[in-house]
C-alpha cells in the first residue's frame, strides 16, 4: 500500500517536473527559434543540414542491416563454423574472405560492424579486414551501378572489380605480415555474459552496435557535409590538366566526399574532365577510405588502428588503381 | 532512469525515420524513392528494438543486480550506453521537429556544369505529346548530344526552380541525384523570351528548343529554351531528378 502510494507520488512528481521543463523548452524554442532561425538559417547552413541529414538517413538502413548481421553472428553462429569455412592458413584465408565480400550487398556502413563481429568470433583479423574492404566495393549492386554509369565501358567494371579486390587482398596480407595486435582495440563486449547467447544477447548486441556505430556515422556525416559546403567544386577542376595530379586529387576527393559506394560510380561518371584512371581511383578509394568510414572504424577498432589502416589502404588503393588503369583502361 | 537512455534513443531514431518515410514524403528531400521500403522497415525495427531493450532493462531491474545491457565489463561507457550515440539525437530531432529543406539554387550554383561525358549519337524517338513533358536531364542530353536533333520543332514543358547568373541570364534548374542529396549535380536550361521570376521559385516553362552550336560542342551547353509561358508551380514531391 505504502509502496503503491510512493510510486504514484513519484510518477506525479516526474510528470509535473518533466511537464514544466517541457513547457519551458517549447515556449523558449517557439519564441526564440524563429528569431534565431532568420539570422542563422542562411542558404549554406540550410544546405549543410540537408546534406548532413541525407547522409545519415541514407546510412541508417545499411548500418542497421550490418549490425543485425553482426549481432546475429555474435549470438547465433558458433565459433567453429568460421574455422571450418575459412582455410587455416591466414595467407589463404585472406583472398577467400576478400572474395566472400561479394555476398554482402550494402554500403560500407554495414561492413564495419560485421568485420568487428567476425574478429570477435575468432576469424583472423587479416581475413576479416580483407572482407571489410572488399564487401562494399565489389558486391553485385555496386558493379551493376558501375555498368549503368559507364555504358559501353565494361572495362571500367572489370577494372573496379580487379583493383578493389587486389587492394583488399594486399591489405589483408600486409596486416598479416606487419599488423600488431595492440593497434586493434576490439571492444571485448561479450566477456561479461558470453554464456548468454540466444535472443537476449542478440538484442543487447544489436542495440549496442547500432548506437555505437550510429553515433560515429553522424560524426562522419557532419564532416562530409562540412566539406561539401566549404570546398568549392569549380576550384577542383583546375587540376584536371596533369594525369598524376588528377589521380591524387580524385583519390583525396573520394575521402572527403563520402559518397556511398552504390552512388559513387555516377559521381565518377560526371567528373568528365578527369582521366579514366583518376575516375577508377575515385571508385576504388571511396568505398574503402572516407571520413565516415574512418569515424566508424575509430569507433569500432580504436583510433590508432583507424589512422594506420586508413592511410595504408589509401596508398595501396591508389597504387592498385594506377596499375589496373594502366593495364586495362 | 538513465538506463533507459539506449531504449529511448533507438525509439527516437526509429520514430524520426518513420516520420519522414511512412507518414510523409519528406524522405524524398534526402534520398531516392527506391529507399522507402528499407527506411520503413528500419524505422519499425528500431522502434521495436527500443521497446525490447526497454523491457530487458526492466526485467533486469526486477531480477538480478544493476549490471547488464550495454554496460559490459572492461568497457568505458556507463549504463547509459555508448556516449557517442547521443549524436544520433541531432539528425533525429532535426527530422522530427524541423525537417531540413530540399537543396535549391545555392547548391545548384555551387556545382560546376558537370555534364556526363558521352559521345554524340542518335536518341530513340521522343514520345507523342504536345506540349511534351521532359525532365531537365533528358532535355539537356538531347539538346547537347543528339546528332538526330530530335527536339527540333517540338514544344516541351520543363519543371524546375529558377537560378540566375550575374549578367541577368536565367535558368530553369533541377538537381540530379543518384543516391542521396550529398551527390546532387545540376541540370539546367537557359530560358529566353520571358522575364525571370525570383530565384528559387518553382516554375513550369513551356517553349521550344533553341539550337546553339554543333552537337557535343561547348557552345551547345547549356541548352536554350525559347519560352512562350512560365507558370508558377508548387515544389514537386520529389524535388530531384534521378540521374
Amino acid at each position: 500500500m505504502a509502496d503503491g502510494l510512493r510510486t504514484a507520488l513519484r510518477i506525479l512528481v516526474h510528470t509535473v517536473l518533466g511537464g514544466a521543463a517541457l513547457i519551458t523548452v517549447v515556449t523558449v524554442v517557439s519564441v526564440l527559434g524563429p528569431m534565431l532561425a532568420i539570422d542563422l538559417y542562411t542558404p549554406p547552413v540550410a544546405a549543410w543540414w540537408t546534406v548532413f541529414t541525407a547522409i545519415t538517413v541514407q546510412g541508417v538502413p545499411f548500418l542497421l542491416l550490418g549490425t543485425v548481421v553482426s549481432a546475429a553472428i555474435g549470438a547465433f553462429v558458433p565459433q567453429r563454423v568460421f574455422q571450418r569455412l575459412l582455410p587455416r592458413r591466414t595467407a589463404l584465408a585472406v583472398p577467400v574472405a576478400g572474395a566472400a565480400g561479394v555476398v554482402l550487398p550494402g554500403c560500407e556502413c554495414a561492413s564495419v560492424p560485421v568485420a568487428g563481429s567476425l574478429m570477435r568470433r575468432g576469424v583472423a583479423p587479416a581475413a576479416a579486414l580483407a572482407f571489410l574492404l572488399s564487401a562494399p566495393a565489389i558486391n553485385p549492386v555496386v558493379l551493376v551501378a558501375t555498368s549503368i554509369a559507364f555504358p559501353g565501358q565494361p572495362e571500367m567494371v572489370l577494372g573496379r572489380l580487379v583493383a578493389s579486390l587486389g587492394t583488399a587482398v594486399v591489405m589483408g596480407w600486409l596486416w598479416a605480415r606487419f599488423g600488431r595486435e595492440e593497434w586493434l582495440r576490439l571492444p571485448k563486449r561479450d566477456t561479461g555474459h558470453e554464456q548468454g547467447g540466444g535472443p537476449r544477447a542478440f538484442v543487447s548486441g544489436l542495440q549496442h552496435d547500432f548506437l555505437h556505430a550510429g553515433g560515429f556515422l553522424v560524426l562522419g556525416a557532419a564532416a562530409a557535409a562540412t566539406f561539401d559546403i566549404v570546398v568549392p567544386s569549380p576550384l577542383l577542376e583546375v587540376f584536371t590538366g596533369s594525369a598524376w595530379l588528377s589521380v591524387l586529387l580524385l583519390a583525396v576527393l573520394a575521402v572527403v566526399l563520402c559518397v556511398c559506394s552504390e552512388a559513387d560510380a555516377f559521381v565518377a561518371a560526371s567528373l568528365s574532365g578527369f582521366s579514366p584512371t583518376a575516375r577508377l581511383a575515385f571508385m576504388v578509394v571511396g568505398p574503402m577510405v572516407d571520413l565516415k568510414l574512418i569515424a566508424l572504424q575509430t569507433g569500432t577498432f580504436g583510433r590508432s588502428f583507424a589512422v594506420r589502416f586508413s592511410s595504408a589502404t589509401w596508398l595501396v588503393a591508389v597504387a592498385s588503381s594506377v596499375l589496373v588503369g594502366w593495364w586495362l583502361l | 532512469m538513465r538506463r533507459y537512455g539506449p531504449a529511448v534513443l533507438l525509439a527516437l531514431v526509429g520514430a524520426a525515420i518513420l516520420r519522414v518515410s511512412l507518414f510523409s514524403d519528406l524522405y524524398l528531400r534526402y534520398v531516392q524513392p527506391g529507399l522507402r521500403p528499407y527506411l520503413v522497415v528500419s524505422g519499425v525495427v528500431l522502434v521495436l528494438l527500443g521497446v525490447a531493450v526497454g523491457v530487458l532493462v526492466r526485467t533486469a531491474d526486477d531480477g538480478e543486480a544493476q549490471e547488464d545491457l550495454g554496460a559490459p565489463a572492461g568497457h568505458t561507457h556507463g549504463p547509459a550506453g555508448p556516449r557517442v550515440a547521443w549524436f544520433l539525437t541531432l539528425p533525429a530531432l532535426a527530422l522530427l521537429l524541423f525537417p531540413p529543406p530540399a537543396l535549391g539554387s545555392y547548391s545548384a550554383e555551387r556545382e560546376a556544369d558537370r555534364r556526363a561525358a558521352r559521345g554524340v549519337g542518335t536518341f530513340p524517338a521522343l514520345p507523342a505529346g504536345n506540349p511534351l513533358d521532359l525532365t531537365l536531364g533528358e532535355f539537356g542530353s538531347r539538346a547537347v548530344y543528339d546528332s538526330g536533333r530530335s527536339l527540333t520543332g517540338r514544344t516541351v514543358r520543363l519543371t524546375g526552380f529558377v537560378t540566375r547568373d550575374a549578367d541577368g541570364t536565367w535558368y530553369v534548374t533541377r538537381l540530379l541525384v543518384s543516391c542521396c542529396a550529398a551527390d546532387a549535380g545540376a541540370a539546367k536550361a537557359e530560358v529566353r523570351g520571358v522575364g525571370a521570376p525570383p530565384v528559387d521559385t518553382w516554375i513550369t516553362v513551356t517553349g521550344t528548343w533553341h539550337p546553339e552550336g554543333e552537337p557535343g560542342s561547348d557552345a551547345a551547353w547549356p541548352p536554350v529554351l525559347d519560352a512562350t509561358s512560365v507558370r508558377r508551380t508548387p515544389q514537386p514531391d520529389n524535388p530531384y531528378e534521378k540521374r
